[in-house]
């Protein structure tokens, strides 16, 4: 018994270890393809898989966060007198948290399960080992241009998450809770700062580089078979789920004490 | 019985090429490679023969560090290899051409990508027209020129194959590494495999390492055979002395005979397979 979660864990630790490898290489070699003008077209297709193909569920998924809070938080400030404050909160929770977190959630099922369908795929049909054969580096060919890709575009889409959050919030205030409008982009305007919407979107950036970190790694290191496929991606979401998370609430540590750090200066500066 | 008649004549030897030394290779408890000592000769044809998972693939595997040994050393060209970094390993691995067991083509890529990939990625060449001649060269000599623009899944086992030897031969290899190149493949189209591995040994003068277990095609194109069995080399020579090897296991496996020891499990074991432990439905 002792001896089997002895074992488990040493397999942890060094399932752990090849994972920290490849995501160094993988960073590494993604670096030094931005500056290769031969990975663009490669780091190109996969924006236009990543990215344009994923335009429609981030924006549904950001348009139904900022309703559905809209619906939920109205009671709360009306009872207070203060429904045309519910900008504030619906803009600061989309932009800041809701927005990012569940933009990449949303990517982690959809890029992160194609990603590592694909190069499960690639993997047990041996055609990773052939790219190898070749004399290529198959993190070069096939991990840095999706991880690229996704490190890019991750927050682009976010921010039309946000955008979309935003606007089917406000409608959702004015249409059905017949909130002024006036009123509400003002006390939104306020409330809202730049650094706000950069917090979320530098959030997507790292969200954007842990799904394609994790789901390129599963698929690389999948079993055999179309079970072993099944299982990388399943792996492959939960993994990027709970990194998501992980991140997010490292960011938000973070991005709180610098926020507390440099809020002094901006009186200085303004 | 083996054609006699079929057996190529021999090459004159021109040098080691790839070298192994005391080579081991375990994955986790199971030794899959055992003190493999081996020097492959320049411009001939080697072919490993054995069972089915004796370790014929992964020794290959090794000739170009797909797969790091445990133990031991690989040299090409009198280099050590298996110590080498990814980078330099790419280097060395565009001297050779690797015919996977699958073909393993990219089935997202059409033929004519396919072949065009390690062109793109290693020759020097931008020009499409001259990429494009080179792509039609390579599938003329598999004999499959005009099927540029098919998809891998379009083709059968035979043709994707050939379409994976054109790719394998796209950099003009030294070294030619086939991986069971007739397995699953009809006698006909069998032959044709090795009259292509025969082919190309003549017109590029490569050196050719063949991995399988059909000994017809084994007497055909080997200069020499070896025989590996649990890890193990255990016979080496040219077709006349495996054919006359006194080691009982070769000539299990040369005749296809199975082992004594074989039968008597078969034998324990087949009350499982008599008619009552039969799904009902099995019987109608």
């Amino acid at each position: 018994m002792l001896a089997a979660l002895g074992a488990k864990a040493v397999q942890e630790v060094v399932d752990a270890g090849h994972f920290g490898r490849f995501a160094w290489r993988a960073t590494t070699t993604s670096a030094r393809c931005c500056a290769r003008r031969r990975t663009f077209p490669l780091v190109w297709n996969q924006m236009f898989v990543i990215g344009v193909h994923s335009v429609p569920v981030v924006m549904i998924t950001g348009a139904f966060v900022g309703m559905t809070l809209a619906v939920q938080a109205y009671d709360q400030l009306a009872g207070m007198g203060l429904e045309e404050h519910l900008g504030v909160l619906i803009n600061i929770s989309v932009v800041k948290e809701l927005g990012p977190v569940l933009a990449a959630v949303m990517l982690a099922g959809r890029i992160g399960g194609a990603l590592t369908a694909e190069l499960g795929t690639m993997n047990v049909t041996e055609q990773i080992d052939a790219v190898r054969s070749m004399g290529t580096d198959p993190i070069r060919y096939l991990v840095a241009p999706r991880l690229l890709a996704s490190l890019l575009l991750t927050p682009v889409l976010t921010i039309f998450a946000d955008f979309m959050g935003v606007i089917g919030g406000a409608l959702v205030s004015f249409l059905q809770m017949e909130i002024n409008s006036r009123a509400y982009w003002n006390h939104s305007a306020s409330a809202v700062a730049l650094w706000d919407v950069s917090i979320g979107v530098a959030k997507a950036f790292f969200f954007g580089g842990a799904i394609a970190t994790i789901s390129c790694y599963k698929g690389f290191t999948c079993k055999e078979g179309a079970h072993g496929v099944g299982q990388a991606c399943t792996e492959a979401f939960v993994a990027s789920f709970i990194s998501i998370l992980a991140l997010d609430f490292a960011i938000a540590v973070i991005s709180k004490n610098i926020y507390e750090i440099f809020w002094p200066l901006k009186s200085i500066v303004t | 019985m083996t054609d006699g008649n079929n057996q190529k004549p021999r090459n004159g030897s021109s040098g080691i090429i790839i070298e192994t030394r005391n080579l081991v290779k375990r994955f986790g408890p199971k030794l899959v490679l055992d003190n493999v000592s081996l020097a492959i000769e320049k411009g001939k044809t080697t072919v490993v023969i054995g069972p089915s998972g004796c370790g014929k693939t992964v020794l290959i595997k090794h000739f170009i560090v797909l797969i790091r040994p445990s133990g031991g050393e690989v040299h090409f060209k009198g280099r050590r290899v298996d110590n080498l970094g990814e980078r330099e390993l790419d280097q060395v691995r565009t001297h050779f051409g690797y015919l996977f067991q699958e073909g393993a083509l990219f089935d997202s890529m059409t033929v004519a990508e396919n072949i065009m990939f390690p062109i793109q990625q290693h020759a020097r060449i931008r020009n499409r027209g001259e990429i494009e001649d080179i792509v039609k060269a390579k599938l003329a000599m598999v004999g499959l020129d005009g099927f540029q623009h098919y998809y891998p899944a379009r083709l059968s086992g035979g043709q994707r194959k050939r379409v994976a030897l054109a790719r394998a031969i796209a950099l003009n290899p030294e070294v030619i590494l086939y991986d069971e190149p007739t397995t699953g493949l009809d006698p006909i189209r069998s032959d044709i495999i090795n009259e292509l591995i025969l082919k190309l040994e003549r017109e590029l003068g490569v050196t050719t390492i063949v991995v399988t277990h059909d000994m017809k095609s084994a007497y055909k194109v080997a200069d020499r055979i070896i025989m590996l069995h649990n890890g193990k080399v255990i016979a080496d020579g040219d077709a006349d002395d495996i054919r006359n090897h006194v080691h009982p296991v070769v000539q299990q496996f040369i005749h296809g005979q199975v082992s004594d020891d074989d039968l008597a499990v078969l034998r324990m074991t087949g009350a499982a397979t008599t008619p009552q432990f039969l799904p009902r439905d099995f019987e109608q």
